[in-house]
């Protein structure tokens, strides 16, 4: 059983490496990927590009390894100690370029975080797993085909690079599906009234001598109220707007410059 | 509470004319734009604003707020009655905690002191995308961050393609790049949505 567990680690570690390497060394937009990588910390920029290739071509040859019979250990020890230096390049780059992209399995710009941690931790166990396999995985086609499944769904599920292949549109089905915030109250939003006040007459002929943001607020009938504190000539006012609150009439807005100090009247 | 919506009533009064007893309002048209020339800037290129404050509140005492700038220097706030608050809305003074960002603007008095004419508690302004929606909070990728955004009930507005303010957030898409502007959770990756600001 262990046995047949390990020649199919080999194939999945084997699938994960032909597929980084060929997104390396075909895909059209790799030279920028590389660029954008924390490899570029590494070996600096002229080099990055051939840097990136040379990564894919070892990658091609140690995953091209372990899918092929007959199944070696060396084979799953070469794709350990590339796990190994791969954990060790997201270390560095988490240290030294925290907003530079792993460059890994795709070309989206994705800053390392715990999940490539956990995809590196991940090949390397299964590495090592695969180590102990005397026979290849293609003597239990079947039985490897379905641990291959499940293996790469949690490979790609530890991918931010993947993500908008799957996540985003299925958060986007659900979405809309049903929009969670779909059916909240319909009210107009103090924003909206503020926006009409700064389109208003009223509000530029006193702007300059407002002081504050924005103090109050409170709704009167068919009139939001907004109030500033304004330093005038005539000393500290309070500044009173009324704004309509249910239609975009700014030409209406209304103002009254109180002084502060009688406010104690009331 | 009494005390501020007499104040309220007072000021609607003066606006709406409901009552014509309103001594010394002014109203429009009485005002000249340009009795009172912009406070002169006389700040060097380069050297701080004597006149804006930013930092975390490290105490308050007896209405004067201490803030510890970013670059450690301290400073000491005075709030008054007509200094606006804003703490994801307009609020009062007693919003203010320990702990609480804070960019505060006024008038700095001879003994050091900066006489507050406006301040914002945690306000944030975020370039997003918006990686997930749920019934009371979204959440945000911010240059590989995550963030959780809190919608409040009554308070998150939305701006579509500039538009006016609407209350209506089920335009917003998953995956779309989206501005927040809201007030953050002091200490923590979360913050609650004043106004969003999308294509839609």
């Amino acid at each position: 059983m262990i046995e047949s567990l390990a020649s199919t680690q080999q194939a999945v570690v084997g699938v994960v490496l032909v597929w980084a390497s060929w997104f390396k060394l075909f895909y059209r937009n790799a030279p920028t990927a590389a660029r954008r990588s924390a490899l570029k910390k590494v070996v600096g920029e002229e080099r990055v590009v051939g840097a990136y290739r040379t990564v894919g071509v070892v990658e091609a040859v140690v995953g091209l390894l372990l899918l092929a019979p007959p199944a070696i250990a060396l084979e799953a020890y070469a794709a350990a100690a590339l796990s190994l230096g791969m954990l060790g390049y997201l270390g560095f780059a988490k240290w030294r370029a925290p907003d530079s992209s792993c460059g890994c399995l795709g070309d989206k710009h994705t800053p390392v975080r715990g999940r490539g941690f956990a995809r590196a931790g991940l090949l390397l166990v299964l590495s090592v797993l695969g180590a102990q396999a005397t026979a290849s995985w293609l003597e239990r086609p079947l039985a490897t085909a379905g641990l291959l499944v499940v293996e790469l769904a949690a490979i790609v599920a530890l991918s931010p690079e993947l993500d908008h292949r799957w996540l985003l549109p299925l958060r986007r089905w659900r979405v809309r599906v049903s929009h969670p915030l779909g059916n909240r109250p319909m009210e107009v939003p103090l924003e909206s009234s503020v926006q009409q006040l700064w389109k208003s007459p009223a509000y530029e002929s006193v702007v300059r001598q407002l002081s504050s943001d924005l103090l109050d607020h409170w709704d009167e009938g068919e009139w939001r109220l907004l109030t500033y504190a304004a330093r005038t000539p005539d000393g500290q006012m309070t500044a009173v707007f009324a704004v309509p609150r249910l239609d975009y009439r700014p030409a209406d807005v209304r103002l009254a410059l109180v002084p502060a100090d009688e406010e104690a009247l009331v | 509470m009494s005390d501020i919506l007499g104040r309220r009533r007072f000021l609607s009064s003066a606006v709406l004319g409901t009552t014509a007893t309103v001594v010394a309002a002014t109203t429009i048209g009485a005002v000249a734009p340009d009795a009172i020339a912009d406070p002169k800037l006389d700040v060097e290129a380069g050297a701080p604003d004597p006149n804006f404050v930013e930092g975390r509140i490290t105490g308050i005492v007896g209405g004067l707020l201490m803030v510890t700038g970013s670059d450690r220097t301290i400073n000491q706030i005075h709030l008054t009655k007509a200094t606006s608050v804003w703490k994801l809305r307009p609020t009062t003074s007693d919003a203010a905690k320990v702990g609480d960002g804070l960019y505060a603007r006024g008038v700095r008095m001879p003994d050091g002191t900066l006489a507050a004419d406006a301040i914002w508690l945690n306000i944030v302004n975020l370039q997003v995308h918006i990686t997930s929606i749920g019934r009371s909070a979204m959440h945000l990728d911010h240059h590989g961050d995550r963030i959780v955004g809190h919608v409040v009930a009554g308070t998150t507005a939305a701006v579509y393609n500039s538009t006016p303010a609407v209350s209506d957030l089920s335009l917003l898409q998953v995956g779309k790049h989206a501005q927040i502007i809201g007030a953050w959770r002091p200490d923590t990756n979360e913050v609650d949505i004043a106004t969003v600001y999308a294509a839609a």
